[in-house]
């Protein structure tokens, strides 16, 4: 007995398994990543500002790439190069080359370049990765479950991202009539709307209906503002009620951008829905609203008299706490300027967190609408990529190529 | 009877230095891991305030209490609490009776939701009964760390493979021991970074950084860098160099480059074995060689480690027994001298943190 045990200690020993052993999931060194960005980034010099708020997305993703380190104010900062990759080539606007890092302080990148063309809109991304002409490029959610049936290799985060209708400031004091009224067109609003279509048709299952202001998944109490139901009938009822109280003198205008198609669908379902409910909602598309404009600009200060708008707010965190804050500082500084803000523990426990979201939801200002994850589509040699949550950037430093292996295809 | 195969001179050499070195060596192996089969006291103490709070709020009277779990807790938990809670609401008085019950008092339905966020499990309990008073009474919640369901969790059972917690940081580390120092008898524990090995002394129910000692580089930093404890030779070995302490790894470190070691080689696929990280384990099963190796996901993806029974006439390798689950890619995996277990660090993709378990194996019925 004694002998066998030897002979096949012998043999794992040293054949294979004296040693712990190597597997395909071990990295590979090498390679050129090819990654392409829907913006354009026309310079990487620090001192240049972004002139829109994707080639300023885009910008901070490549210096997450050549920066080691970042500024208090969350910008990176250092020298260009002390990050996993250093610039090799740049052509304004259409394409970036970088090369690893030899001395990177956390290792060197496993793979040797990464290639980045910007510019491509959705379409032709989407083709190049069926066409494998690309490793990595974002999708748009509601583009998700096609591209996975096309057999693209999809990546999803968790839903990080919230669609929401915010209302514009009102300017008068917030417990005068006013102010009221606007309270019930949100109320009204937010009873009408039915999150379960805009997640099932327009997202078509890549989302999740949203009633408060953080993802089950990090605040853990999102449960207690239910929304994955479609309005009842009792739901209308109230909501037709409360808008003859209103009385309002026209219709509500809701803002929405006109570059992002999503953000299209889905008004111009909430106007479907609100008519339904008896109330009269117009959308109208903003130009050069952008991804994240409003986003800055708020829906005051439209040439065009907007009574909400759309936002996509993109936590910064994964932590409920810190996410929320954030989000609280855009509240109150928009739909519920001059509001007083209640005392943000610096230690939020979940019902400080609730109790947040609660005081501003209660007001209906925000109506949160659903959750967007963000969506990656991967070629098949693409390993050890993850998705970034909140507030992480592109991990490309970790991914490698494995050119041997064909990969699944379809959503992981 | 067949006879014994021949082994070569050489594989026979390789046998009695690896056997030898497993019967040898480290001593202690000590885990401040809890495995108990009740809640962590912290989660007794959650359970506790929902109960007053329940009690503040109304005043005793009989109840119905359904549970739900939305979280990653398993059914035992899930039991442990409901019933950690019935016997708290008893003590201040409410008494329990069902839906279908004949008592005069229909009892008031409390729902507790088992739900949790990225960092903490989140309980709350409400009041579900369609009546106007309960619609008064405030929900009740409390939040409990998850840490100490990792540091309590018991080990799943099967051809036995039990895996008990030993220390976590948000640091990537390579490997880890546990040292019996010399001097003072302590339990020592060794965790080993890219550059530096720290050495931590027992603290009360944890552990104290004692000193880090820096690692020498002797080539540039690999990504995916690789490093193993050699207490017994004393040394660390690392892909291209080994390092030695001096006179143990308690003191200072030396490196210099060396061949490729054993425990840092690549090698080729075994049928019949996953195409994964794994490792022989000291001592055999049903008169076979166990060993326990991980999944085959990548570093992306949670994991598990299953023990393996291989015979050699004809080769054959065998899961036996059940996977036991880890919350993330499991990064290193080493055999441990002297006892039937391997030491595992795990990437936990929840927390971020990487943690170091030993996996015990265990043959029985």
């Amino acid at each position: 007995m004694l002998r066998r045990h030897a002979v096949i200690s012998a043999l794992l020993i040293v054949g294979f398994a004296a040693v712990p052993a190597r597997s395909a999931r071990r990295p590979r060194y090498g390679g050129t990543l090819r990654v392409e960005m829907g913006a354009s980034v026309a310079s990487l010099d620090p001192d240049v500002t972004a002139a829109t708020p994707e080639e300023a997305a885009a910008k901070s993703q490549i210096d997450s790439l050549i920066f080691d380190q970042r500024n208090a104010d969350g910008n990176f900062a250092g020298a260009a190069g002390s990050g996993a990759f250093r610039v090799t080539a740049f052509e304004a606007g259409k394409r970036a080359v970088l090369a690893a890092n030899e001395e990177f302080r956390e290792g060197r990148p496993f793979v040797d370049a990464v290639e980045i063309g910007m510019g491509r809109g959705a379409h032709e991304r989407l083709v190049d990765l069926e066409l494998s002409k690309t490793d990595l490029t974002e999708i748009a959610p509601q583009d998700a479950r096609r591209a996975a049936e096309q057999g693209v290799r999809v990546s999803i985060s968790q839903p990080d991202e919230l669609l929401a209708l915010v209302f514009a400031p009102v300017t008068t004091r917030p417990n005068t009539a006013v102010a009221a009224s606007a309270n019930l067109s949100g109320q009204a609003l937010s009873l009408a709307i039915d999150r379960v279509a805009i997640v099932n048709f327009i997202l078509q299952k890549t989302g999740e209906a949203a009633g408060g202001l953080l993802p089950q998944w990090s605040s853990g109490t999102a449960f207690l503002f239910p929304a994955a139901a479609a309005p009842t009938a009792a739901d209308l009822t109230h909501a037709k009620e409360l808008w003859k109280e209103i009385a309002p003198s026209g219709a509500l205008v809701l803002g929405y951008d006109s570059a992002d198609p999503l953000e299209q669908s889905v008004a111009e379902r909430i106007v479907v829905n609100a008519k339904e409910a008896g109330m009269a909602v117009r959308a109208q598309a903003i130009s050069g609203a952008g991804a994240g404009a409003e986003k800055s600009r708020g829906v005051a200060g439209q040439a065009t008299r907007v009574d909400l708008q759309m936002v996509r707010w993109r936590m910064t965190s994964p932590l409920p706490g810190d996410a929320l804050k954030d989000f609280l500082a855009r509240i109150y500084a928009g739909p519920l300027a001059g509001v007083e803000v209640a005392a943000f523990p610096a230690t939020a426990s979940p019902e400080d967190i609730y109790q947040q979201q609660r005081a501003v939801l209660n007001t209906y200002r925000v109506v949160p609408l659903v959750w967007l994850p963000q969506v990656y589509g991967l070629s098949a040699r693409v390993r050890d990529w993850k998705a970034p949550g909140p507030g992480e950037n592109w991990p490309l430093a970790d991914v490698w190529l494995d050119a041997e292996t064909p990969t699944p295809t379809g959503i992981q | 009877m067949r006879p014994p195969r021949r082994i070569p001179l050489a594989i026979r050499v390789a046998v009695f230095t690896i056997l030898a070195g497993l019967s040898l060596g480290m001593t202690a192996q000590a885990s401040h891991a809890q495995a108990t089969s009740t809640l962590p006291k912290s989660w007794t103490g959650a359970v506790a305030k929902l109960a007053d709070e329940a009690a503040a709020a109304m005043s005793p009277t009989v109840v119905r209490l359904d549970v739900e779990n939305t979280s990653s807790l398993d059914v035992a938990h899930v039991g442990l609490i409901g019933a950690a809670l019935r016997e708290q609401l008893q003590r201040h008085s409410f008494a329990f009776g069902s839906a279908n019950s004949t008592a005069t008092q229909s009892p008031l339905q409390l729902l507790l939701t088992l739900s949790e966020s990225n960092t903490e499990y989140v309980w709350v309990m409400e009041v579900v009964n369609d009546s106007g008073d309960a619609a008064s009474i405030p929900m009740m919640m409390v939040s409990v760390s998850k840490s100490a369901l990792t540091e309590a969790e018991p080990g799943e059972q099967s051809l036995s493979l039990e895996k008990r917690f030993v220390w976590k940081q948000r640091e990537r580390f390579l490997d880890f021991a546990l040292l019996k120092d010399s001097s003072s008898g302590q339990i020592l524990l060794l965790i080993l970074k890219t550059k530096s090995l720290d050495i931590y002394k027992p603290s009360g129910p944890g552990w104290q950084l004692s000193r880090s000692t820096p690692i020498p580089q002797m080539a540039a930093l690999p990504r995916d860098s690789e490093g193993t404890i050699g207490l017994k030779e004393g040394k660390i070995w690392f892909k291209g160099f080994e390092c030695v302490g001096d006179p143990d790894l308690t003191g200072v470190v030396q490196c210099k480059i060396s061949p490729p070691n054993h425990l840092i080689v690549d090698r080729t696929r075994i049928p019949g074995l996953p195409n994964s990280l794994g490792t022989l384990v000291y001592g055999e099963c049903r008169g076979e060689t166990i060993s326990v190796y991980s999944g085959e996901g990548d570093w992306t993806q949670t994991d598990f480690l299953q023990g393996y029974l291989i015979s050699l006439n004809p080769f054959l390798a065998v899961a036996v027994g059940d996977a036991i689950q880890v919350r993330g890619p499991v990064i290193s995996l080493q055999s441990e001298r002297d006892t039937s277990a391997a030491r595992a660090v795990v990437h936990n993709l929840t927390t971020g943190e990487y943690e170091a378990y030993i996996v015990t194996a265990t043959c029985g019925n």
